[in-house]
C-alpha cells in the first residue's frame, strides 16, 4: 500500500499541491479507474544491498601507507604453490582459490606447497646478501617452544608410533587366533566322524552282519603311530594358561597384589567394553535373559495357583 | 632472668629473617645469571622502526589469550598492554598505540565469549581492516612438531591471489608492514628460520607459520594457525569510511540462526509427518470398521440338533500291520 501511496505522490504533485500523506484512498481508487496506477511500476526492492568496494579509494590508501623499503627489510614473497610432484591431489598445478577447503589434507598440502616454493625462491636470494638460515650448532639463543615442550612434542609422536606397532601386532595375532580355530574346528570334525565310523561298525558287528574286526586295528595302530614319535607331551594347553595365571612353582605370596605399575597401568581399559557396554563374556549370563526365571514367592504362588 | 629470655627470643626472631632474606638474594642473583640471555650482535643500523602493539579485549577466552601470546614471542617487534574495558569505544585504540609508540596494531575483540574478532590497523592514518578469526589453533598443540628462534625473522609468503584484487594488495602490504620484523631490531636474531605463509581458499585467508629445516625446502608446521575472514576495510585506522566489504560475510550470530533455523524446520517436517501418519491410520480404521458388504457372504449355520452323550465313546480297534517290519529289519534289506 505504501508502494503505491509513494507512486501516487510524485504524479500528483505535478498537477496539484498536495501534501502526499494527505492522499486518501478515495483519491487513489480515482487515479486508479483513471488508469494512472498500473502494476509493474513499483518494484520493491529485494536482495541484500551492494557490498561497497571502492576499487580507487583502496589503491589511493595503499598509496598512502606504502613504504618502500628493500626486499631484505620486508622479505616478502608472492608465489604460487609449487607443482605437485606426488601427484596425490590428482589435479595438477591447482590454484590455492580453487582448491576445495573441505579437504583437509589437499587444502594442507596446498599451503605447504606455497610455503616450500617461498622457500625456495627466497633462500638463494637470501645467501646472495648473506643472510644465513641455519644458526651455527654452537650458537644458543631461546626457542619459541620450550624444551620442555619439545620433549612432550616427542614423546606424543614416539606414543603414537608405538600405538600404531601394538595395533598391527594384536591385528597379526587375531589372524593367527582365527587361523588356529579353524584348524581345530576341523580336527574335531574328523574325530568325530572316526568315532560315528566306528560305532558304526561296532553295531553292525554286534548284529552279526559282519564278522570283521579289522576295524578296531585299522584306527588304533594310526593313534599309536601318532603319538609314539613325540617322547613326552608337554601340559595342555589348558594347563599352561593356568600355569601362567596362578603360578607354578616358586613364591606366590604377594604374587596377586597390584603395584604402582599394574595400578596406573590402563592399557586394558576400554571405553568400548568397559561399564557393560561390551559383548558379553560366554560364560557369565546375558544381560537380557539374566533373570528369565521368576523369583522363588513367584514360582510359589504359581505353584499354587494349579492346585 | 624472664627479660633475658625474652630477649634472647626476640634477638634470635630478628636474626632469622635477615638470614632468610640474604640466602633469597643470593638464589634471585644466581637464577638471573643463568637465565639471562645476551642480545645478538647486531652489524647493521636498525631503520624500520615498526612497532605492532598486540592486546585485546576483556572478555576473550583461554584460546585467544595463547594465541595473542604466541604471536607476542614470534614478532619481537610486539609491545603488550592491559586489555581494553569493552565499554570504551574502539578510536581509543588509536590514543593506546600512541601512548606506547606503536604505529600498528592488532586488536582482538572478543564478543559473546565465543566469537572472535581481529582488527589490524596502521595506526594513526589507517587504512584498517576487521576479521573474523576462526579455527585457531596454539603453538602449544602438540602435533606442530616444528621450531624456531625466538624473534627470528620470518619469510612472509603470499598466495597470488593476493595481487590480483585491489583489496588483497592492501592485505597484503599491510601484512607485510605488521608481520615482518623489521632487519636489525635489537631483540630479533639475525637468522630466517621459518615462514609465515597467507593463503587465499573459500573466500578467506589462511594463516600458517612453517620452520625451514633443510636447504631443500623441507618444512614442519610451528604453529600457530588461524583463519581470517575479511569483513570490512576501512580507510581511517578504527573507523572511517568504508572502502571494502566482503559480500560473503555472514556474521556468526547469522549462521547460528540459520543451523537453528535449519534444525526447528526439520523437527517441525517430522512432526507433521507423524501427525500425518497418526490420522491415516485413524482413518484407515474408521473405513475397515463401517464396511457395508462384510457379512454379504455369511450364511447362518445349520442348526444341529442337540445330543447329549451319555456314555463315553467305544475304544477305537488297534489295528496291527502285518506287512511293516522292524526299522532294524528294513535297513538290513536295504543294505542286502
Amino acid at each position: 500500500m505504501s508502494d503505491h501511496d509513494e507512486e501516487s505522490m510524485a504524479e500528483s504533485e505535478t498537477d496539484s499541491e498536495i501534501d502526499p500523506s494527505e492522499l486518501t484512498d478515495k483519491e487513489l481508487q480515482e487515479a486508479f479507474s483513471q488508469g494512472k496506477l498500473k502494476p509493474g511500476l513499483n518494484v520493491v526492492l529485494e536482495g541484500k544491498p551492494i557490498a561497497s568496494n571502492d576499487v580507487n579509494g583502496l589503491k589511493q590508501s595503499l598509496l598512502n601507507f606504502k613504504k618502500d623499503l628493500d626486499w631484505l627489510e620486508r622479505l616478502d614473497v608472492t608465489t604460487a604453490p609449487v607443482p605437485d610432484k606426488t601427484g596425490q591431489n590428482g589435479v595438477e598445478g591447482t590454484q590455492n582459490s580453487d582448491i576445495n577447503a573441505e579437504d583437509d589434507f589437499q587444502r594442507e598440502m596446498c599451503f605447504y606447497r606455497q610455503a616450500q616454493a617461498a622457500v625456495l625462491f627466497a633462500l638463494p636470494r637470501l645467501q646472495q646478501f648473506k643472510i644465513s638460515t641455519k644458526r651455527p650448532d654452537d650458537y644458543f639463543a631461546e626457542m619459541a617452544k620450550t624444551d620442555h615442550h619439545m620433549q612432550k612434542v616427542r614423546q606424543k609422536l614416539q606414543a603414537k608410533q608405538q600405538a600404531m606397532e601394538k595395533s598391527e601386532k594384536a591385528k597379526q595375532l587375531r589372524a593367527l587366533r582365527n587361523y588356529g580355530k579353524k584348524v581345530q574346528v576341523e580336527v574335531l570334525q574328523k574325530r568325530q566322524k572316526e568315532k560315528s565310523n566306528m560305532m558304526n561298525q561296532i553295531k553292525k558287528y554286534q548284529k552279526g552282519l559282519s564278522d570283521k574286526l579289522d576295524f578296531l586295528e585299522g584306527d588304533q595302530p594310526q593313534k599309536k603311530m601318532s603319538g609314539a614319535p613325540g617322547k613326552k607331551k608337554g601340559p595342555s594347553a589348558k594347563r599352561k594358561y593356568k600355569d601362567q595365571k596362578f603360578g607354578f612353582g616358586g613364591r606366590k605370596k604377594g604374587s596377586k597384589r597390584n603395584t604402582k605399575e599394574s595400578f596406573n597401568d590402563v592399557s586394558g581399559f576400554k571405553a568400548s567394553v568397559a561399564h557393560g557396554k561390551g559383548p558379553h563374556r560366554p560364560g557369565s549370563k546375558g544381560r537380557k535373559n539374566a533373570n528369565k526365571r521368576p523369583g522363588k514367592k513367584v514360582r510359589q504362588k504359581i505353584k499354587n495357583k494349579g492346585r | 632472668m624472664a627479660a633475658y629470655r625474652r630477649k634472647r627470643g626476640v634477638s634470635s626472631e630478628l636474626a632469622t629473617p635477615n638470614k632468610k632474606a640474604k640466602l633469597g638474594q643470593n638464589e634471585k642473583d644466581v637464577a638471573g645469571e643463568q637465565y639471562t640471555i645476551p642480545a645478538p650482535v647486531s652489524e647493521g643500523k636498525w631503520k624500520n622502526k615498526e612497532r605492532v602493539l598486540i592486546f585485546s579485549s576483556r572478555g576473550i577466552n583461554f584460546r585467544t589469550r595463547h594465541l595473542m601470546q604466541d604471536l607476542r614471542k614470534l614478532m619481537p617487534h610486539s609491545k603488550a598492554d592491559t586489555k581494553m574495558d569493552r565499554k570504551d569505544k574502539l578510536f581509543v585504540v588509536n590514543e593506546v598505540c600512541e601512548m606506547k609508540n606503536c604505529n600498528k596494531c592488532i586488536y582482538f575483540e572478543a564478543k559473546k565469549k565465543q566469537d572472535l574478532y581481529m582488527w589490524v590497523s596502521n595506526a594513526p592514518g589507517g587504512p584498517s581492516a576487521k576479521f573474523l578469526v576462526q579455527n585457531i589453533h596454539t603453538l602449544a598443540e602438540l602435533k606442530m612438531t616444528g621450531n624456531c628462534l625466538k624473534g627470528s625473522r620470518p619469510l612472509l609468503s603470499f598466495d597470488p591471489a593476493f595481487d590480483r584484487d585491489p583489496y588483497l594488495a592492501l592485505l597484503k602490504e599491510l601484512f607485510i608492514q605488521i608481520f615482518g620484523t623489521p632487519r636489525y631490531h635489537p631483540k630479533s636474531q639475525p637468522f630466517v628460520d621459518h615462514v609465515f605463509t597467507f593463503s587465499v581458499a573459500d573466500k578467506r585467508i589462511w594463516f600458517r607459520n612453517y620452520q625451514i629445516i633443510e636447504e631443500d625446502a623441507s618444512l614442519v608446521e610451528i604453529g600457530p594457525r588461524f583463519v581470517m575472514n575479511l569483513i570490512k576495510i576501512f580507510q581511517g585506522s578504527f573507523g572511517g569510511p568504508t572502502l571494502y566489504e566482503n559480500p560473503h560475510y555472514m556474521s556468526p550470530n547469522m549462521h547460528r540462526r540459520m543451523l537453528r533455523l535449519a534444525t526447528a524446520a526439520k523437527v517441525k517436517e517430522r512432526q507433521q509427518v507423524r501427525e500425518l501418519q497418526k490420522l491415516k491410520k485413524s482413518e484407515n480404521k474408521e473405513i475397515i470398521s463401517t464396511d457395508p458388504a462384510e457379512g454379504v457372504f455369511d450364511t447362518p449355520a445349520e442348526e444341529k440338533p442337540v445330543k447329549i452323550e451319555t456314555e463315553p465313546p467305544l475304544p477305537k480297534p488297534r489295528i496291527k500291520r502285518k506287512d511293516k517290519q522292524f526299522k532294524r529289519q528294513r535297513m538290513a534289506k536295504k543294505r542286502v
